[in-house]
């Protein structure tokens, strides 16, 4: 009941969010000099090409007036079009999502999956050859550049042993297909992630193996299995967490590189394509998305520390 | 221990996944001969009774063939392999598929395969125009003054069908429209190259152009051509679909039809089964949006690309020449980069300065930043080597206007400028390779003169916008225009002054001083006269120091040996090979 | 109230000598942390010694190169991308310049982005997090949920933004990654001060009405500081990493500085043929950002009261 209850509150405080978002880039990409006229027209189009093209655009209308057609759309379920191509954005981001959704995902799951493991080995055998390794690799994954990693897997990968294909998002009706193009992206953005896993479990788990009650089961002779599982795991879970929420809502961002270097559709792609195109409706709306993606995994990271860590009430 | 078994059967998962992934990722192409029965639309002459008397009538009737095909498939061969070419684009995404409205390189290339002009450039090959849509070249008359072109049209030309319409034959009807909404500053961004123009309809298949103005061949067919607003739009579509509509829909005659377009990833065009030149060999394109150099490549030398915009290195061309089955094309038209002062701002209102720096600057330093045989040194404003009007290197030489290096005599002119100890500018320039490379190097060059120079990197549309509004003392533009009379009005003449002028357009320089012969040249009808004074105008250009002309940057495109354009890339006008009904892809 | 206080059991760090030796010979006995320690120095010296800028120079005279010979931003482009020989160890770029000069240089741009804009951020966003979760009730809600609003913006496309409004440069470089970070570190000190603040001797603190501020200088910013550090020490390779993906989409720092990650992004357009371009300036990434998280990890050993005992 407490839970409900909390949820629903959380969502209703993610209006203002969502509000704020909003307004704040509705502000700022205009704010920003370039305009999306001179940006479809290209160089070759004269002054009044531009200014009819503005003025068709509804860019000249007062800017609070396009502020509440923005949001008045958006209360509709509708996400306007493209100021550039004047395709439906609610189109293109049902094309997208997909590709996004998995890409995050089995990013999330390989940085997982990876990292927390080695996370906790490194953490319990302290200071051994093995902790050194890991370390060391895992700061090699920070180091490196997401675009440069992905030239360097798809190097390795598709041309060297021919395993995957190198571009492309695959074919969403053929999972054959979709998963082959799926696995050298995650396996770059997720590797990326892992360092950072790999170094916040390490961290939480020495953290949580110098507690007084973890000394004392162990001290009482309980199985180092149990002790680690039970009781250290347990309490280090709150941080390792957290870092994976923080992470999954920056791999959308991150991902835009990786998308850009696997020539996949997604949805960060469309965020920076729409900045540098200075597509003020695109940008809007597909942060409206990404807003909505955020919410969601925040408030799911906010129950799970509630899960595993019954001491934080709500 | 526990953290062991983990990592093991993580391991195992992951090379289990990768298996099952890998599986799925490669599968040997093998060639087979399959044959295919196709409907294809045929001109017969049909001899008929009508009532009581014998007439032969020409009828279009459909014909079922079969055809013998040759076509690659994979392990899992499905009954009919379609042959389509994958191209990948450096652009980040699509602008715009209004023919009108394209602007952007990748914009003009779709353009070109879903529609026809009344004339066009010859595939390949930009110096030559020939009849497209027109039956025959125009005859031209003066009447009352002015100039009337006459046109003649094919017949049988079908529109690509569509959602909202039926395919339907092209006629005058829709020309007359079209040429009208290029025309139209609302609907197309071309509107300024169609003043005083007037198109009508004498009959269905004919259509009459007149000018108030007569204007030499070599600029009025350029307007009627398979470039920007000479592109011709089917009426009925665009009028069912509306503007918007169709610009994610377009509708055309050309060998291509639109079938989807997925936002920053791919255009996806099929065969016009009953395009006037024949069906094309291909059975679609796929056109994709890959703004990063190393996937295009990677995906070529992978086989999961046909042919890739390429990079404007001369390394890059020759290390890819290199590689097996992999063929590279550098051809023209080039794109001029040339460096504009603007006389209006000090120091370089002094004649003196900007001589000094054109003495300080090496153009071969530039070049080499380019390489052969991407790109190669200009000498005037216009580029000698593909538009009349130009200037050549002996030319300039013998004028004494090449302003061969002397970093002496460049620093020696400053002293007498006034500036011994030389000075400070700030200027932005865009982060694309063609532009950042020209400005790092006079940046460079600059700085052993002892002109301080500060840089700030900004995305290409800042940049476009940014330097409209006078932002920069020294503006580096790399740019096509198609003809001599172009390139000087917009760069050089009074009415193109950057924010201050009636029409603002990219004259950067501000400067005022060859209006005349501009103008002069344009009504001026003898070819040899027009291209003395067009040549007459850069010498005074050069003489003062206007603009310093650097070098033009070819286009670079890397293909599969197996891809055959069907023509031969001697120089494109609009800067992509074009992908047409010849083009094939052989084993 | 004092009278009180002197009676609490709540356990102070006491600031005594012999602590302060444990701390130290805490961090010599870790082995890695020295490593990181003498890595950072490597880097620190090359960035101060790349010219001798440091000494006042008189007037009008330009600071010259110490530690190699050549000028980072002296171009030769007739022999672009030559290959490392015994005059250019690291060969030269593609405006051939000579690629170790601009590694030494690009080492004071990197650590003024990595250090400058964790620091910034990391005050920033910590100061906002503990605040909010020890506070709680309304204020708590608010302060997160503002920042679930700078979250909202993925780093890449924050810092877009903000470099796209304030101009591209150094130090608006700095500002944007520091901007981008602070929501993390805000959410991260949120975390760990919710966990603390449940813990008896926080109770136990405020159960004798000890001042706010003090029980969040005192018991808990003590207690998070090693996460907090730990995670500045990652940040700081992300920031270094963030200024490389700026490049990537063409927002680096102004040309001609050298800065790696764009030198990176320079060197990936000739990968094929010229890897050392690139190669370079990313191990020179790697160095710096394991010498960061080594000293990191053992200053979070030094610091966490818990593992002094």
């Amino acid at each position: 009941m407490l839970r409900i209850k909390y949820l629903a509150t959380r969502l209703v405080l993610a209006i203002p969010t969502f509000l704020a978002v909003l307004t704040l880039v509705f502000f700022v990409i205009r704010v920003i000099p370039g305009d999306p006229a001179t940006a479809a027209l290209g160089d070759y189009a004269s002054k009044e090409a531009v200014e009819a093209m503005r003025e068709r655009m509804g860019l000249n209308a007062p800017l609070y007036v396009q502020y509440f057609k923005f949001l008045g759309d958006l209360l509709q379920g509708d996400l306007g079009k493209s100021l550039i191509t004047g395709k439906s954005i609610n189109e293109q981001v049902k094309e997208v999502l997909p590709y996004t959704l998995e890409l995050t995902l089995s990013a999330v799951l390989v940085g997982a999956v990876i990292g927390i493991p080695t996370g906790i080995y490194t953490a319990v055998k302290r200071n051994s050859p093995a902790d050194y390794l890991g370390r060391v690799l895992s700061l090699a994954g920070l180091s490196v550049p997401a675009f440069y990693l992905g030239i360097l897997i798809m190097l390795l990968f598709a041309l060297k042993l021919d395993l995957f294909p190198a571009v492309g998002g695959g074919d969403l009706t053929d999972w054959k297909d979709n998963l082959s193009h799926l696995f050298l992206p995650s396996l770059t953005l997720g590797l990326i992630m892992t360092a950072s896993v790999t170094r916040l479990t390490r961290s939480a788990m020495l953290n949580v193996l110098q507690e007084d009650y973890v000394r004392t089961a162990r001290s009482k002779g309980l199985e180092e299995r149990v002790t680690i599982l039970r009781h250290a795991l347990r309490a280090a879970l709150v941080p390792i967490v957290s870092i994976i929420g923080i992470w999954t809502a920056n791999l959308i961002a991150d991902s835009v590189l990786t998308e850009t270097v696997f020539a996949r559709p997604g949805l960060g792609k469309m965020l920076v394509g729409a900045i540098l195109q200075r597509d003020y409706t695109a940008l809007q709306s597909v942060m409206v998305v990404y807003t909505g993606f955020i919410v969601i995994v925040n408030l799911a990271t906010d129950l799970l520390y509630s899960i595993v860590d019954p001491r934080i009430s709500h | 221990m526990l953290s062991k078994k983990t990592t093991l059967i993580v391991i195992v998962l992951l090379a289990v996944l990768a298996l099952i992934a890998a599986q799925c990722g490669s599968a040997t192409p093998q060639t087979v001969t399959v044959v295919e029965t196709v409907t294809v639309i045929e001109t017969v002459e049909v001899v008929k009774e009508v009532e009581g008397k014998t007439v032969t009538v020409v009828e279009t009737v459909e014909v079922v063939k079969e055809v013998e095909k040759e076509v690659v498939v994979t392990a899992t061969p499905e009954p009919k392999e379609k042959v389509v070419l994958r191209y990948a684009d450096k652009a980040a995404d699509l602008g715009t598929m209004d023919p009108h409205f394209a602007a952007a390189t990748n914009d003009r290339n779709l353009a070109d395969m879903i529609f026809n002009g009344l004339l066009r450039y010859k595939p390949g090959d930009g110096s030559e125009i020939e009849p497209d849509l027109a039956e025959a070249m125009p005859e031209q008359e003066i009447v009352d003054g002015k100039q009337v072109w006459t046109f003649h049209l094919r017949r049988g030309v079908l529109c690509h069908p569509s959602d909202e319409v039926p395919a339907y034959e092209l006629t005058s009807e829709d020309v007359v429209y079209s040429l009208q909404k290029s025309a139209n500053p609302d609907r197309s961004a071309y509107a300024g190259e169609y003043d005083g123009m007037t198109v009508e309809a004498v009959d269905p298949y004919t259509v009459k152009i007149t000018l108030d103005n007569p204007i030499s061949p070599v600029l009025f067919f350029p307007k009627v051509s398979d470039y920007a607003g000479g592109f011709i739009v089917c009426k009925k579509a665009i009028e069912a679909m509306g503007d918007e509509g169709f610009k994610t829909h377009p509708v055309g005659t050309g060998p291509f039809m639109f079938e989807s377009y997925s936002a920053q990833d791919k255009v996806m065009l099929t065969a016009n089964e009953n395009y006037f030149r024949g069906r094309p060999q291909l059975d679609g394109v796929e056109y994709r949006y890959m703004p990063e150099l190393n996937s295009r490549e990677l995906g070529l030398l992978s086989g999961e690309l046909d042919v890739i915009n390429g990079a404007a290195e001369g390394v890059w061309v020759e290390r890819m020449n290199q590689k097996e089955g992999i063929r590279v094309d550098v051809y023209g038209v080039g794109e001029v980069a040339t460096i504009h002062f603007n006389t209006s701002v000090e120091p370089l209102d002094n004649k003196l300065v900007r001589q000094a720096i054109a003495y300080a600057l090496d153009r071969d330093e530039f070049l080499a930043l380019f390489g052969e045989p991407v790109a190669a040194n200009v000498y005037s404003q216009v580029p000698a080597q593909f538009l009349a009007g130009g200037l050549t290197k002996k030319e300039v030489d013998d004028l004494g206007l090449e302003y061969a290096l002397d970093r002496d005599k460049a620093k020696a002119l400053l002293a007498e400028a006034g500036y011994p100890d030389g000075f400070s500018l700030k200027m932005i320039s865009s982060e694309r390779e063609s532009y950042l490379k020209n400005y790092q190097s006079m940046q460079a060059q600059l700085a052993e003169v002892g002109i301080d120079i500060e840089i700030e990197v900004v995305d290409h549309s800042s940049m476009h916008k940014l330097i409209r509004q006078d932002v920069n003392p020294i503006v580096i533009y790399v740019a096509w225009r198609p003809n001599a009379d172009v390139y000087l009005t917009r760069f050089y003449h009074a009415d193109s002054i950057v924010v201050t002028a009636t029409k603002p357009d990219t004259n950067f320089s501000h400067y005022t001083g060859i209006d005349d012969l501009i103008e002069a040249a344009r009504i001026e009808l003898d070819a040899d006269k027009q291209v003395e004074m067009w040549k007459q105008a850069q010498i005074q250009l050069l003489d003062e120091m206007i603009s310093y002309p650097l070098q033009y940057q070819n286009q670079v495109t890397a293909r599969n040996i197996n891809v055959d354009f069907g023509h031969e890339l001697k120089s494109v006008l609009a800067l992509y090979p074009q992908i047409t009904e010849n083009t094939r892809i052989t084993k | 109230m004092s009278q009180i206080q002197a009676q609490s059991p709540v356990v102070h760090p006491v600031r005594l000598r012999s602590q302060r030796q444990r701390m130290w010979h805490t961090f010599l006995s870790n082995r890695p942390a020295i490593v990181g320690l003498v890595l950072v120095i490597i880097v620190i010296l090359a960035a101060v010694f790349a010219d001798n800028w440091f000494i006042a120079l008189p007037r009008g005279e330009d600071p010259t190169p110490l530690i190699t010979t050549f000028d980072p931003l002296k171009q030769d482009a007739r022999n672009r991308l030559a290959e490392p020989d015994a005059e250019h160890i690291m060969g030269l770029d593609s405006y051939g310049r000579d690629t170790w000069a601009r590694i030494l240089y690009g080492a004071r741009v990197s650590l003024a982005v990595g250090l400058g804009s964790v620091l910034l951020g990391g005050v920033l966003g910590t100061f906002v997090g503990t605040l909010a979760g020890y506070i709680g009730g309304k204020t708590e809600n608010i302060i997160m949920r503002a920042v679930d609003v700078l979250m909202a913006f993925p780093s890449l496309i924050m810092g877009l933004m903000v470099l796209a409004v304030l101009g591209a440069g150094l130090s608006k470089m700095i500002l944007a990654i520091g901007i981008v970070l602070s929501p993390t570190f805000a959410r991260v000190a949120h975390g760990a001060t919710l966990t603390i603040k449940e813990n008896d001797f926080v109770n136990a603190a405020i159960a004798v009405g000890a001042n706010r501020m003090r029980i969040l200088r005192v018991h808990i910013l003590p207690n998070i500081l090693g996460e907090l550090i730990v995670l500045g020490s990652i940040w700081t390779a992300t920031a270094i990493r963030v200024e490389a993906n700026l490049s990537f989409i063409g927002l680096g720092v102004s040309p001609p500085t050298p800065a790696w990650g764009s030198m990176i992004r320079d060197g990936t357009q000739h990968l094929g043929y010229a890897p050392w371009v690139s190669i370079f300036p990313g191990v020179a990434i790697l160095i710096t950002v394991l010498g960061f998280n080594l000293l990191g990890d053992g200053l979070r050993d030094v610091l966490d009261p818990r593992l002094q005992q």
